[in-house]
């Protein structure tokens, strides 16, 4: 990792904190475990939690859990080489025993990529559902166990429909029970309800984030979404390619707003609410092919289908209020600077 | 180093933490640990330490008889019920955790050397390993006892299931002890779980009601059984001494978990199994050494 | 017509205002009044219910059995009810004598985060063909959400109302609004409120209650209860009458009662003394009143900085034995600040 990439997310945690480093004191001095821990999420509330130890003397300790420590290493030097970080390789399905000084734990095991459920949905809701059990049979014999932030999915609440502007907390709605497509939503509403039982049981604090759809640094184009495809394709000079009419709509939180978030809900939060993540600007994907190409070059081609049965278009926005009310968070970096950076970020 | 082999059945929070304080014992080596589950947690932590593990329950044992003296049961009252007979036959000396209560009841700090002579013992209660030491030094400074009265507080995290579904057991349990142990003419025992954040440390308090009391004698009594039993439970602590409140006489005792495998909040847990690993050291000593002039409580307690 | 089912623990609540010395003569004598208004039904026993007599919490002068036997033989329409704490009472040494001795009603209550205890004894008395509700203690120590799922745990172990008490008097009307509201959308069973006066709202919160949809009560004659007192009962029949909803209660007969219960029973009149206001906002238990105020002066510490620190530790009712830790501590520490 060069320095200009580094100095770029350094520069997004001083924003995302400039003046709220104080909230987020009830970390400091204790040990934070995050499973999934060498994924996206994982490295930026990493990244987070580095600053926050470095240039505000938070003395948390961090432990990532994953199963590609290797490539972690590899891919994140400047990470995997500190002395506040530890990794431990675990399949998080047969994790037997956390640290007993563990206080904190985020929940982030989980691989999101639906190429992965498509081809092997057993596997998908397997390490969702038999890795939060053993997660939360773990965490039970900690010493002083805080809070366990689990990260859901804001698929849980099945197609949203195109009239529906935002979805709140209290959507009642479903993924489609019995198909192959819902696995990933359906595991994920399994992990929610199990991390309640676990609260109503075991007594543990237990409190859920439903991401939405993120994007930043670290994010690999490969990922199979529209916004990495069109700035992939943006930034090799190719013709976007928009599935559709271009209607379908989105929104992106950036990544170093979702570290924040996420920090935030885990450490002020109330066991037992639930909190959606994510941005509430809402955008169509023809809209942000042209915000794309305005920042790479106006001249690239967007190119939408003309064909005549046209696929359905979708609408994924989450409505963020509760959070925004509750936990006074905002939204720091709109999507056109979000774009910009991660763009800046894949060039450097 | 010469050591006693051991097995322990059940591969619960409550096996699995006996299993660490055996791993640290000079005198007991656990040659097996039992569970109904390869998967569980509890048979992971085994394996990491090189101990064998086995899903074929008391099978096992019937199996390799050879393969232990000393048998712990962590498994459940219905269990060990099944348990007990077979171990017997197998000359197994079983020293049994759950409410079964089959065997002698054992405080080691009060009545070891008795329990040594017998082959199927019980662990009573986490109330009544913290109030019966006490009750105890009532009875050796009293001639007479009216009535005791014990309550444990407990953090609610520390309750799993089968405590909350065996209280009323519980509390019999530990009356029993109570009037077993001193003779008080009335027991009672009380729990009460209390669900703050950070999680509380077993409390326990010992009520009495005695004709004359001697507070002074006493005080010296509870002192010294507290130094006895803190050899084998560190974190028990007396937090109020003998006093006189409202006629009663009262005694406050705050139990700290070693934090083994349940955690430290957890003393009510930990009381229990320490007062296991206390009996089973002793057994194994007067194995490894038979003792000649030594009375058996004296090699437990003395260093 | 709205009606409301009143439960009247006169005495037992009651108890806890004479640490627990009600005699046989005062139970025959209340009961034989409160029998003719028509009460649906008369709860009976120790502050902390069956089996709660001990140095713990206090040894009643009338044992269990003869108190219920006396309340057997003057309740002839009314419904006799035990109130009944896992952890206290044991179905073999208290639950099943009372009621092979002929009760009516079993209220077995739990901490409000620990209703998971009390399915054995649901479960016992419904079997036994016992009215049987759920009560959920110290309430305000849990958020509503919460509350929700322990009552229902309980209706799923059998209990056929669930009873949620202010046991330290820290509610304020819109809380209740919000619990019972929420109660009523999740329970199938009936949801019932149990008040007391610390901070003077136990009837505006038994009447937001019933506004929210509770459509069972508790009271108490002349508020004759622990700390500051429940709702006072001859009040809230008036109150509930003059807005409508039927309790079936003759009121001049209640009001006889209740004159009788301030002659013949009370022997303090409950008041909100300064006390009562402290442990109400810290949460603590109102039944930790007597033994506060007495360990505090005995110990020589201010009562005011015991119920605080209670507050603080998150301690829960029938953990009366804390109170000599915290005193014993804060003397303790007022010596160090001597030196």
């Amino acid at each position: 990792m060069s320095t200009a990439t580094l100095d770029l997310i350094l520069n997004d945690y001083h924003h995302v904190t400039a003046n709220k480093t104080e909230s987020l004191a009830a970390i400091k001095n204790t040990t934070l475990v995050i499973t999934g821990g060498t994924g996206f999420v994982g490295t930026w509330l990493a990244g987070l939690i580095a600053f926050l130890n470095d240039h505000h003397a938070f003395n948390v300790n961090l432990i990532l859990i994953g199963r590609n420590i290797e490539h972690f290493k590899m891919t994140r030097p400047h990470l995997a080489k500190r002395n506040d970080i530890q990794l431990l390789s675990s399949d998080i399905r047969y994790l037997a025993e956390l640290p007993q000084e563990t206080n904190w734990l985020i929940h982030a095991a989980s691989n999101p990529d639906n190429r992965f459920h498509a081809s092997s949905p057993m596997e998908t809701m397997s390490i969702i559902a038999n890795g939060t059990y053993s997660i939360l049979r773990a965490i039970e014999r900690c010493a002083d166990f805080k809070m366990l932030l689990n990260l859901s999915s804001g698929l849980i609440y099945g197609s949203q429909p195109m009239t529906h502007p935002a979805i709140d907390e209290h959507y009642i709605g479903a993924p489609k029970c019995g198909t192959v497509s819902s696995a990933y939503a359906e595991a994920k509403r399994f992990a929610e309800t199990l991390c309640h039982s676990s609260r109503s049981q075991a007594r543990m604090p237990v409190i859920t984030a439903r991401p939405f759809a993120f994007i930043g640094p670290y994010q690999s184009l490969e990922r199979p979404w529209a916004i990495n495809h069109f700035i992939k394709d943006a930034l090799s000079h190719k013709p976007i390619r928009v599935l559709g009419d271009g209607g379908t709509i989105r929104s992106y939180l950036y990544a170093s707003d979702m570290a924040f978030w996420l920090l935030s809900i885990l450490t002020r939060g109330q066991s037992g609410e639930i909190y959606n993540l994510g941005s509430d600007e809402a955008v169509t994907l023809k809209e942000l092919a042209a915000m794309i190409t305005a920042l790479i070059d106006p001249a690239i081609e967007i190119q939408l289908s003309t064909a005549s049965n046209q696929p359905k278009n979708s609408r994924f926005v989450p409505e963020i209020t509760f959070a925004q009310n509750n936990l006074q968070l905002a939204v720091t970096t709109d999507l056109h600077h979000a774009l910009k950076k991660t763009i800046a970020w894949n060039t450097l | 180093m010469n050591q006693l082999k051991v097995a322990i059945l059940g591969s619960g929070n409550i096996g699995t933490d006996l299993l660490i304080k055996v791993t640290r014992s000079p005198y007991l080596q656990c040659n097996v640990f039992i569970g109904r589950n390869l998967a569980s947690p509890g048979i992971m932590k085994a394996r990491s330490l090189n101990v064998q593990t086995s899903a074929d329950g008391i099978a096992y044992i019937v199996q390799h008889p050879a393969c232990c003296e000393i048998v712990f049961d962590a498994t459940s009252a219905t269990a060990h019920q099944e348990h007990a007979p077979i171990l017997k036959t197998l000359n197994k000396f079983v020293i049994d955790l759950t409410p079964a209560k089959i065997g002698i009841l054992c405080v080691p700090v009060v009545n070891i050397t008795d329990c040594l002579k017998q082959m199927n013992i019980n662990m009573i209660t986490c109330g009544g390993q913290a109030a019966v030491p006490i009750a105890h030094a009532l009875a050796m400074t009293h001639h007479e006892i009216d009535y005791i009265e014990t309550i444990s507080n407990i953090a609610s995290r520390s309750a799993g299931r089968a405590t909350r579904l065996n209280i009323d057991e519980y509390i019999h349990t530990t009356e029993a002890a109570l009037k077993s142990f001193t003779g008080a003419k009335i027991t009672k025992a009380i729990l009460n779980l209390n669900p703050a954040q950070p999680c509380i440390h077993m409390q326990t308090t010992v009520f009495a009601k005695v004709k004359n009391p001697q507070i002074e004698k006493l005080r010296h009594a509870v002192g010294a059984i507290a130094e006895q039993i803190q050899r084998y439970v560190p974190g028990y602590a007396i937090i109020v001494p003998p006093m006189i409140e409202n006629d009663r006489i009262v005694v406050m005792v705050r139990v700290k978990g070693l934090g083994d495998y349940l955690p430290e909040y957890a003393g009510n847990l930990d009381i229990i199994n320490c007062a296991a690993l206390a009996l089973a050291e002793a057994y194994a000593k007067t194995k490894l050494h038979p003792p000649q002039k030594e009375k058996a409580h004296e090699i437990c307690f003395a260093q | 017509m709205k009606s409301v089912l009143l439960s009247d623990p006169t005495l037992r609540d009651g108890n806890h205002a004479v640490s627990h010395l009600l005699t046989t003569e005062q139970i025959a004598a209340y009961c034989q009044a409160i029998d003719q208004t028509g009460m649906p039904i008369v709860e009976i026993g120790h502050g902390n219910g069956l089996g709660a007599s001990s140095l713990q919490l206090g040894l009643s002068k009338t044992a269990d059995f003869t108190a219920l036997k006396v309340a057997r033989d003057h309740l002839k329409k009314s419904k006799l009810g035990v109130h009944v704490i896992p952890g206290f009472a044991t179905i073999e040494k208290n639950l099943k004598p009372a009621i092979d001795l002929g009760i009516d009603v079993v209220r077995v209550a739990s901490h409000c985060s620990e209703a998971d205890i009390t399915e054995q004894h649901i479960k016992y008395a419904r079997t036994a063909g016992k009215i049987v509700y759920g009560v959920l203690m110290m309430s305000h120590m849990v958020s509503p959400a919460v509350l929700v799922e322990e009552a229902i745990k309980m209706q799923s172990y059998g209990a056929e109302g669930i009873i949620f008490m202010d046991s330290a008097g820290h509610y304020l009307p819109e809380d209740i609004t919000k619990r019972v509201t929420m109660l009523v959308q999740s329970l199938s069973i009936s949801v019932g409120f149990h008040a007391h006066n610390n901070l003077g709202m136990a009837i505006a919160n038994s009447i937001a209650a019933v506004a929210a949809g509770a459509n069972m009560l508790d009271g108490c004659a002349r508020g004759f209860g622990a700390g500051a007192g429940n709702a006072q009962l001859e009040v809230l029949v008036g109150v509930l009458k003059r807005m409508g909803y039927e309790t079936g209660i003759d009121f001049y007969k209640l009001l006889d009662a209740a004159d009788l219960a301030e002659s013949a029973i009370i022997k303090e009149m409950p008041t909100i003394s300064s006390a009562s206001i402290v442990s109400g906002l810290s949460g603590v238990f109102s039944g930790f009143m007597k033994p506060v105020l007495r360990i505090s002066k005995e110990f020589n510490v201010d009562s005011r900085d015991v119920f605080f620190e209670l507050g603080k530790r998150k301690i829960v009712a029938g953990q009366e034995d804390i109170i000599i830790e915290v005193a014993h501590n804060l003397a303790k520490r007022n010596q160090t600040d001597i030196k």
